[in-house]
């Protein structure tokens, strides 16, 4: 007897959202569309960056935010050799925790640097701004080695 | 033999079309914040929390419990998501009371919520599978032959719809909370309204809502801590079938006859309509009133249609057991949260704190929720006296 043919078909399966940030990551975004970076006071008077909506040792609402600098340090990094169409750097460049002037906790960014080499733990970073800054968090386009 | 358990705290987000001003957290956080204080409890009085929403790809956030933790305040503690399709508020609600009455915990906070406005429910609901048809049908399409058998089978008039309409829509303008507000809706208005899918009309169809429901269940020790009168819990239970199988009798599921009698012999209630005050009852297309009457017991099989035209389910025709006074599914319907409304509003009637659409005097209450294809069940009777 003959085998059946046994089928398979290849779907795709895709719908809209949208989203609201709240007046917390709100209020980050449209920082981000004026320039400026905005953290949160927590309550063991840590500053966070990006913020939080609530403290996250005493579940409480937090809503003291704190302009952090547009400068920072490297807390830690992964060199990104050959980057891929979807990354946000078409030449080489690391991923790094980043902590800012006036942050207690790192974010994670992008730092542009020559070669590996340049990067250390401790080395001082600033931010690049977009051509055009809309509140998304790509409004920064990376950080780059200060005195580069 | 299970602990005595009793919701000491209900806290509900007004439901509304779109809450813009909040994110998804702000959303859940507003109905666990209400809920505590309705308890006058803090967040380390709460040792678990169990939350509950519709299937993730409603709102395109994979496993949303996983960031809400903060917002609810358990970095620390035990976390727990249910999944039960639209019964899933009802089911959470018993996830979290069988957390009490197992004795493990003591203070166990429970919400559940959904943000249809930045949703793709409709269509996330029925997603085209290869070498099927795409029916595109939506919740509408799938229960409207249903409700067709059974009008055919009952030989109710075409009516009977348009009257549960128009009673939860009444219902639901004395409650503030409630999303739709027509205090003047007619049966003229709602027969006038568009067909969506044979014989649902616009006006019988639940409302998308964003919204959040939360309650504080505890042991009974701890009952007396709370300010306000308790809703004693007096019954659970939960049922499941699957979807599709040769002779699944669609209109009135086993499961759920099967979950009424539990809940209903664990409350010791033999004629739910005489023994219950009022309902709170997962109604989101009218039609279903007449079933659920059937499947639940409070009229005999083919006869429930008789009780809605009656009035006896109307708080406004003074009807001997409202269903929905709060305005149920038809009013508000937050998905992942209209179970667990049902389930909080029968509380808030036992506790004598439903405001203007309280049934006078209730002492027994059923809330009740079901999902999926009619095939999950989640019920419970709560009562205004400790059993």
């Amino acid at each position: 007897m003959a085998q059946p043919d046994v089928l398979s078909q290849a779907f795709e399966l895709g719908f809209t959202y949208t989203r609201s940030t709240g007046p917390v990551v709100g209020r980050f975004l449209t920082g981000l569309r004026d320039r400026r970076i905005f953290g949160i006071r927590a309550s063991d008077g840590r500053v966070i960056v990006p913020p939080m909506e609530y403290d996250p040792a005493t579940a409480e609402a937090l809503d003291e935010f704190v302009e952090v600098g547009q400068q920072g340090e490297i807390v830690s990094w992964c060199w990104v050799k050959q980057p891929r169409a979807s990354h946000p750097m078409d030449t080489a460049f690391a991923w790094a925790m980043i902590r800012l002037d006036g942050a207690d906790v790192p974010m994670i960014h992008c730092v542009t640097a020559a070669a590996e080499e340049d990067l250390a733990t401790g080395a001082r970073v600033q931010v690049v701004w977009a051509a055009e800054t809309r509140g998304y968090i790509t409004d920064i386009r990376c950080f780059e080695l200060i005195g580069e | 033999m299970a602990k005595l358990a009793a919701v000491v705290g209900i806290g509900q987000t007004h439901y509304k079309t779109r809450r813009g001003d909040v994110s998804i957290a702000g959303l859940v956080r507003e109905a666990a914040v209400n809920a505590l204080e309705d308890a006058g409890l803090g967040w380390d009085d709460i040792e678990a929390v169990i939350i509950g929403k519709a299937p993730d790809m409603f709102e395109g956030v994979i496993m949303p419990e996983i960031y809400l933790t903060d917002a609810l305040g358990c970095n620390g503690k035990p976390m727990l998501r249910v999944h039960t399709a639209g019964s899933v508020g009802g089911s959470t609600a018993l996830v979290a009371a069988s957390h009490v009455q197992s004795g493990m915990f003591k203070r166990v906070l429970t919400v559940t919520f959904e943000k249809q406005s930045e949703s793709n429910a409709m269509w996330a609901l029925s997603t085209p599978q290869p070498f099927s048809v795409h029916l595109n049908a939506g919740a509408g399409g799938y229960f409207a032959p249903i409700i067709r058998e059974y009008m055919r089978r009952s030989g109710a008039p075409y009516d009977v719809g348009i009257k549960v309409a128009v009673k939860d829509r009444l219902h639901g303008a004395r409650n503030p909370l409630a999303h739709l507000q027509l205090p003047e809706i007619t049966m003229k208005e709602v027969e006038d309204s568009m067909m969506l899918w044979d014989p649902i009309r616009f006006l019988e169809a639940c409302p998308s809502s964003d919204g959040a429901c939360a309650m504080v269940i505890c042991s009974e020790d701890l009952v007396a801590e709370s300010p306000k009168p308790p809703a004693w819990i007096r019954g659970v239970a939960m049922r499941s079938e699957p979807t599709m199988y040769a002779g699944r009798e669609e209109v009135s599921p086993q499961a759920g006859r099967d979950c009424a009698a539990d809940v209903y012999r664990q409350a010791g209630i033999t004629d739910p309509r005489r023994d219950l005050d009022c309902a709170e009852v997962y109604v989101p297309f009218s039609w279903y009133e007449p079933m659920w009457l059937e499947n639940l017991g409070f009229a005999p099989e083919g006869e429930g249609w008789k009780l809605t035209m009656s009035g006896a389910t109307s708080l406004d025709e003074g009807g001997d057991i409202p269903w929905n006074c709060s305005g149920g599914v038809l009013s508000s319907n937050p998905i992942g949260a209209s179970g667990m409304i049902r389930f909080a509003e029968a509380a808030r009637q036992v506790r004598g704190d439903a405001g203007a659409h309280q049934v006078e005097g209730a002492r027994l209450a059923l809330g009740h929720a079901y999902g999926g294809g009619a095939q999950f069940f989640a019920m419970w009777v709560v009562g205004a006296d400790k059993p």
